[in-house]
């Protein structure tokens, strides 16, 4: 076994055993969790997504993670998803602003021979990746309509494509970005089509090689096996070979909007959408973070939810066909969102109605009924999360990656058992001003 | 697993799940009558959640969320299913409020949750695919329950009245077969118990003859939908196969891994996608009601890539037509298949759900152990055959683009 290898074990609510995390010298992080059945996942999380970005190579990493998965030097493009799929695994990835991440979850096989077989492949694929010219495409002028090697590069033009038909994304998209004046998080993670037909190889390599370094990795792994054995396994096959570290540069935090700030988009549509979104506290400020969770659930999820009962259920005749909320938890700020569809028409009337409702929160505050609520939907959330080994490990890959560590996991109920009403109302003042927030409205043509 | 028959008749079966925090139940009323007009059941299952006798609308929903109880309903044309999850130690309390719900609905908020509907409808098609969708399946299903899609309930629901949405309640309530599952940390005893004393006055009632016809494609059809601004065009070509019931099920459902239901190794993953770039989103699937089924192919794609795309479709269902599969790519997809199966009922809820969905159909709760049998039984030449057999004149093909792409053909 690998020498100066550092344990600590985490309590992990309503998983049977805690859950192991070892740092190895080189700063490769590894997290055993322990789960009854015969599935298990297999991930590796990267501390790299649009945050490592800038405007000349914005959409970078996730056209890496596609690229990820054509080959290695020891396999051909194609054998990892054959291999693992014909035992039927389900094997994918996803990049956003913090992280991006592979995974497999597949039946352990016999003897664990599947098991074994995916954490090879699986470390080959994260380590040596070739990254061929043939398989990126050539490099092309959007528009050419003679580019005689379509690749992957058109895979993602095609993503991008499918995303520029969503009225929500649309609106998200323009709000994200006039939410931050400079940091990165205001690109979209997806990035522009011009960049990604004309970005080299050797520029999407020397990314891979600065950030896929091993105190950036966490490799996770959930199921029912033994966790000695594994480890070793795990440290063996991931042999980094004295590859240099990378420290992530710190951003500077931006300031919310001062001013309130409206935009208006239209589209070849029959409804309005619209989103509201505020800047959020950093993701490792538990308390605040809590805060939010609860006023999310108490405006805008579900169907007990003020948005709902006092827009769209009491009343006669509906102005909204939808209005919810929503709270994204990022590294160096999380996003507090409002979104709502209605009749074009009624715009006017909609905004009116939603910042009547936000302005009654931070004037009158919560009563305990929706309080109890909301802490216990909290609680449930995480019996939830530990149903599946996915789920599990794309709760622990948060944690390490976007927080740093899995302590907040532990500290998480004591401390939502512990908070008090006033703390939710001083949360909701504190972020959800109308003069803070930036809103983006699509309308019909 | 196991299967009681409650006081009430209704079949329970039952798993027990030992060290699982949250159990789920699932309740199967099966719908045996076609709908006069299109929405009818659509806004039947809305209203479920919209008061009882007992509770309006808004105790309902502070009293699930207060306990973080799942509890809703779905129309699913040939049922209406309630599923039910819960901490273990809300059990009791979910299924007083289910029982509530199934028992107590006052129907009330009728015009309120029409007028709903109507708003949500336009809003989901400004999204360009389920606008497709909505006028594929219009079209395969043409005349039927099936094919009630949003535009058809929006042009049928002012004709739809609150008495016709009682009938149709009175008419599940009294005269539907019916199955419970559960699954969850429970000695089945417990269970059976909570049941028969919240259900007992729901009765089962025995088989009668389905009154919904099968539905019949007679010709091929082409549907063009304009959306001028659309940058990717939606494709979507379907056929009418043998359903669930039928012996060749497994053979489709392997024929339909093959060819792209399942990940990124299918046929038209590798050579849509990976080889040609034409699109992010490309996958066949085959979908299964109890009068018929569908095995369908879709791709989104850049408008000028329409003709392409077709062409593309034509040449790989041509090849599984005409070319016998080898051995290793049908063990290959099999063992797909199969793995992923246990991913899919990994969860309570989802095996509860499974089994409910099976005993619905008559097919036995443990079904799922023998389609997994009858899965490794498929042959090579089964795949030639069900390709021949399901691929086939007529078919409906939908393509959703810009106007001055509508001319491929």
């Amino acid at each position: 076994m690998e020498q100066n290898i550092v344990k600590k074990e985490i309590e992990y609510p309503y998983l049977t055993r805690p859950v192991e995390i070892y740092e190895r010298a080189c700063g490769h992080k590894i997290v055993l969790a322990h789960k009854e059945g015969g599935l298990v996942n297999i991930s590796s999380w990267v501390k790299t997504g649009s945050i490592n970005e800038n405007d000349e190579n914005n959409g970078i990493s996730h056209f890496l993670e596609h690229l990820m998965f054509k080959g290695t030097h020891k396999h051909k493009a194609g054998y990892f998803d054959k291999t693992l799929e014909s035992k039927g695994a389900i094997v994918n990835a996803a990049t956003w602003k913090d992280y991006t991440f592979y995974y497999v979850t597949l039946p352990q096989g016999p003897d664990g021979a599947y098991f074994k077989e995916a954490i090879e492949l699986h470390a080959d694929m994260m380590l040596d990746p070739v990254i061929p010219e043939d398989e990126i495409g050539p490099a092309f002028k959007l528009g050419d309509d003679n580019v005689s090697q379509k690749r992957e590069r058109h895979v993602v033009i095609e993503e991008i494509r499918m995303r520029q038909d969503q009225p929500w994304t649309k609106i998200y998209n323009n709000t994200n970005k006039n939410m931050y004046t400079n940091h990165p998080y205001r690109r979209d993670v997806i990035g522009f089509p011009e960049t990604i037909a004309s970005i080299s190889r050797e520029t999407i390599l020397n990314y891979y090689r600065t950030h896929y370094t091993p105190n950036n990795i966490t490799t996770i792994i959930v199921g029912d096996f033994n966790h000695e054995k594994i480890l070793e396994k795990v440290i063996n096959e991931f042999d980094f070979k004295g590859r240099e570290n990378f420290q992530n540069p710190k951003h500077e935090l931006d300031l919310s909007t001062q001013e309130e700030k409206y935009y208006e988009l239209n589209g070849k549509i029959n409804t309005g959408f619209a989103i509201t979104g505020w800047l959020g506290p950093v993701a490792r400020d538990l308390k605040d973070n809590i805060g939010l969770e609860i006023i999310n659930i108490i405006m805008g999820e579900g169907q007990s939810s003020r948005l709902y009962q006092n827009l769209i259920e009491t009343v006669e005749n509906p102005v909204f066909n939808v209005v919810t909320t929503d709270f994204y938890n990022f590294k160096d700020g999380g996003n507090f969102f409002i979104q709502a569809n209605f009749k074009a028409e009624k715009k006017d009337e909609a905004i009116s109605l939603i910042k009547k409702e936000f302005n009654n929160l931070l004037k009158d505050g919560i009563t305990e009924q929706e309080f109890y609520k909301a802490k216990k939907k909290l609680k449930v959330r995480f019996a939830e999360s530990a149903e599946t080994v996915s789920d599990i490990a794309e709760n622990i890959g948060y944690y390490m990656t976007v927080c740093d560590d899995l302590d907040l996991v532990e500290k998480y109920l004591e401390d939502l058992n512990s908070y008090a009403l006033q703390d939710v109302n001083n949360v909701a003042r504190k972020y959800l001003n109308f003069n803070n927030a930036v809103t983006t409205v699509l309308l019909p043509e | 697993m196991k299967k009681i028959i409650l006081n009430n008749n209704i079949p329970l079966v039952i798993k027990q799940n030992k060290n699982t925090p949250r159990c789920a139940l699932c309740f199967y009323f099966k719908i045996e009558k076609p709908e006069n007009r299109a929405g009818l059941y659509s806004v039947l299952n809305r209203l479920f959640l919209q008061g009882t006798k007992n509770r309006s609308a808004k105790q309902l929903a502070d009293e699930l969320d207060e306990n973080a109880i799942d509890c809703y309903s779905e129309m699913k044309y040939d049922f209406i299913r309630f599923k039910l999850q819960c901490l273990n130690e809300d059990l009791e309390k979910g299924i007083e409020i289910l029982s509530d719900i199934i028992k107590n609905s006052t129907f009330d908020d009728f015009n309120k949750e029409v007028i709903k509907l109507k708003g949500e409808i336009p809003a989901e098609m400004d999204d360009p695919k389920s606008k497709a969708m909505d006028g594929f399946y219009k079209n395969i299903f043409k005349n039927h329950l099936y094919g009630h899609t949003y535009t058809k309930i929006l042009e049928d629901i002012n004709y739809v009245t609150k008495d016709d949405v009682i009938n149709a309640y009175n008419n599940i309530l009294d005269d539907s077969s019916k199955v419970i599952s559960f699954v969850g940390d429970f000695e089945e005893k417990t269970v059976e118990e909570l049941l028969n004393n919240y259900f007992a006055d729901i009765k089962n009632a025995s088989a009668k003859k389905c009154e919904i016809e099968s539905p019949i494609l007679e010709k091929t059809e082409i549907v063009k939908i304009q959306k001028d601004d659309a940058s990717q065009a939606q494709i979507i070509q379907g056929w009418h196969v043998p359903t669930i019931f039928d012996k060749d099920y497994p053979a489709i459902m392997v024929m339909n891994t093959m060819l792209g239901s399942s990940g990124l190794s299918s046929r038209l993953f590798l050579e849509l996608r990976d080889k040609k770039g034409l699109a992010y989103v490309v996958r066949s699937s085959y979908e299964t009601y109890n009068k018929a089924a569908l095995f369908n192919v879709y791709i989104a794609t850049e408008p000028k890539n329409i003709k392409t795309s077709l062409e593309g479709f034509k040449i790989e269902l041509d090849k599984i037509k005409n070319i016998p599969v080898t051995e290793q790519e049908l063990e290959n997809a099999k063992n797909n298949l199969i793995g992923k199966r246990q991913f899919f009922t990994e969860t309570n809820l989802q095996q509860s759900s499974l089994m409910a969905f099976y005993e619905d159909k008559g097919l036995g709760a443990d079904f799922e152990e023998k389609l997994i049998e009858k899965i490794m039984n498929v042959k090579t030449e089964d795949i030639m055959r069900v390709a021949n057999l399901c691929i086939k004149e007529p078919f409906v093909l939908t393509v959703l683009a810009p106007k001055e792409y509508l001319n491929f053909d």
